[in-house]
């Protein structure tokens, strides 16, 4: 029943979902209308989403470029796009940039998401309404967030800079020029951005540890240091896991933020795969060697992917 | 405690939720302390925020100064001026992203609402297989799908048009479309559809009549999500159009960057107004929002 792992969406304790066996009189609605109401979205899904993915398999089989793109007629190649891309300069700092900013970026959202959930879960008056306000951050487009950083970022009138200097640190470092830095700055807008989706989740998920554990803890004469680590992460460890693996797919194919700041620059600095993709098909209109490099981007979210699906199986067949 | 244990409480969690956060407000006395420590870090938080509207009301003057002027005083209108009202570029990505944005926000209604009320209803093993696309689908990499889909486009005519842009931005909303309004038909007692059958309506009759109205908030959830991700959808508007006239508001903003280079009031003044749309949809269905998020998906 729930495969909708940490869905209510009304989230407010409406009775769970009726569940058991089919009733026989449902038998009017015979399977031709029952599949008639997915067919129109799978039919959709299949020509704009799965044949397109179909499609570039194909292409990064052939040398595609700007001269034979529209013409067609580029030669096949077999699998040299791939390994052209593989052994390319480009390819290890590229995997190596994307997974620092995952991870750099997936601790800190993760961990300092937890400390306002935790904050948030103690209740005090107003905390919905301030827990709410933080969402608009998450509502916000990318390339909002993403001019308003670089503005942050920037030199000598930047905010970044004069929140160090309240600190005594003199500096007038245009963080997102110099490659040394351009990384942990995006990495730090994308904290921003993502604390607020790890939240929410953490949030939802504290309200169904047990009080009762807490009480029998401090009878025990437990430390709130040893509440959290052993009672609070127990009990949460599914939804820490959803939300790290959910967090870690989204992260991993971030394109539009780092395009906005950097581009993928200074120097390659922030160079993520999904920026190397965009940049070898749409810059260089090398569209085969641009597919091949889709489908190795795809790697690791579709195992991830996998993964996913699989606790979402485990946790529907507890039920 | 056994693993799968565990996992059933996780999942209870999210229906069970509020209870105890009732619970202490009442047996405490009101925590006002906490309130006010709340409201600092969460104004820190939204710092950035206010930066980015105060720059977009502060003359070059008040930009460029160190250290900063922290409040836009007086308040200067003139980079609304410069970046959106004199400029008819921004004034036509605006038309484009409310028509695309719509258009999408439809086609996404239309698409998911009977595939989710079909994958509520049928047998287990078949919405398992079903589902799979669904779930799959908002995982993968926008990019993706955006590298194949310029060279279809580029041969089925539908770069930089308005049903491609469409087409393309419902693939990005569809899957959590189906995913967070499928609970919603779960919990609708299929006693009323049999109820109905029982009275001769057909399965759409009854589907149309007696389900839907009964699922709104799931819709409104999905239209509010489906606008917001549409709105600031960047990857398809950068890939699918290369006229300017065609593009989505997001990329119109991205080559003000190149453009302005750092005349930072006027793109603050962009950045703002292309944000206003979602601050007002928050401010609005704030609640579907806060319900969304909790479905365990995301926007990308």
């Amino acid at each position: 029943m729930s495969s909708d792992t940490l869905t209510d969406p009304r989230g407010v304790g409406t009775a769970p979902p009726p569940r058991g066996g089919r009733s026989r009189s449902l038998q009017w609605l015979d399977s031709l209308g029952r599949y008639g109401f997915v067919l129109p979205a799978i039919i959709f899904l299949i020509v704009f989403m799965l044949y397109p993915l179909v499609y570039t398999f194909n292409l990064s089989l052939f040398d595609v470029n700007a001269g034979n793109f529209l013409t067609g007629g580029a030669p096949f190649v077999g699998l040299e796009n791939y390994v052209q891309f593989l052994s390319s300069p480009a390819f290890i700092p590229s995997l190596t940039i994307t997974l620092v900013f995952t991870i750099g970026s997936l601790v800190f959202q993760h961990s300092i998401g937890f400390m306002f959930a935790l904050f948030f879960n103690k209740g005090f008056p107003l905390s919905g309404l301030l827990r709410a306000l933080m969402l608009v951050v998450w509502v916000l487009p990318a390339v909002v967030s993403a001019s308003l950083w670089r503005w942050i970022f920037s030199g000598s009138y930047g905010l970044f800079n004069a929140f160090l200097a309240l600190f005594g640190i003199q500096s007038s470092e245009p963080w997102l020029v110099n490659p040394a830095t351009a990384l942990p700055a995006v990495i730090i807008a994308n904290i921003w951005v993502g604390i607020p989706f790890h939240m929410m989740l953490l949030y939802a998920g504290l309200q169904g540890v047990p009080i009762q554990l807490y009480e029998a803890a401090a009878i025990d004469g437990a430390s709130a240091w040893q509440k959290f680590w052993r009672i609070t992460v127990p009990m949460m460890r599914p939804v820490i896991v959803i939300a790290l693996l959910l967090g870690f797919v989204h992260t991993f194919k971030v394109f539009d933020l780092i395009y906005v700041m950097t581009a993928g620059g200074p120097a390659g600095a922030t160079n993520v795969l999904s920026i190397e993709v965009y940049k070898l098909s749409f810059e260089y209109f090398r569209f085969g060697d641009g597919a091949a490099a889709a489908n190795i981007l795809l790697i690791i979210p579709l195992l991830l992917s996998a993964l996913y699906l699989w606790l979402r199986r485990r946790e529907e067949s507890t039920l | 405690m056994s693993t799968g244990s565990r996992t059933v409480t996780a999942t209870e969690t999210l229906v069970t939720s509020r209870r105890r956060g009732e619970r202490r407000v009442r047996s405490e006395r009101p925590r006002w302390g906490l309130t006010a420590i709340a409201v600092v870090v969460v104004g820190l938080f939204l710092f950035p925020l206010y930066w980015l509207v105060s720059t977009s009301l502060k003359s070059p003057d008040q930009i460029f100064t160190s250290p900063p002027t922290w409040a836009p005083i007086p308040a200067d209108f003139s980079n609304y001026a410069t970046a959106v009202f004199d400029n008819p570029l921004m004034i036509r990505a605006l038309g484009n992203s409310v028509i695309i944005s719509i258009g999408a926000t439809l086609l996404t209604l239309a698409l998911a609402a009977p595939a989710a009320y079909a994958l509520a209803r049928l047998r287990l093993r078949w919405t398992a297989l079903l589902m799979l696309p669904f779930l799959v689908a908002q995982l993968l990499p926008a990019i993706n799908v955006a590298l194949p889909m310029f060279a279809l486009f580029s041969q089925w005519g539908l770069v930089n048009t308005y049903p491609g842009l469409i087409l393309a931005n419902t693939v990005g909303a569809l899957p959590f479309a189906v995913i967070v309004l499928r609970p919603f038909y779960l919990s609708i007692p299929k006693e009323l559809e049999e109820a109905a059958a029982v009275d001769g309506a057909t399965r759409f009759q009854a589907f149309f009549r007696i389900v839907l109205p009964l699922v709104r908030p799931g819709l409104v959830t999905v239209a509010v999500f489906a606008f917001v991700m549409t709105w600031g959808e960047f990857v398809f508007g950068l890939t699918l159009t290369t006229e300017r006239e065609m593009q989505p508001v997001t990329v119109t903003l991205n080559s003000f960057i190149g453009l302005y280079g750092t005349q930072w009031g006027p793109l603050m003044a962009a950045s703002t107004v292309v944000a206003i749309p979602l601050i007002i949809v928050f401010v609005v269905f704030q609640r579907y929002i806060t319900s969304g998020l909790a479905a365990g998906s995301v926007k990308d």
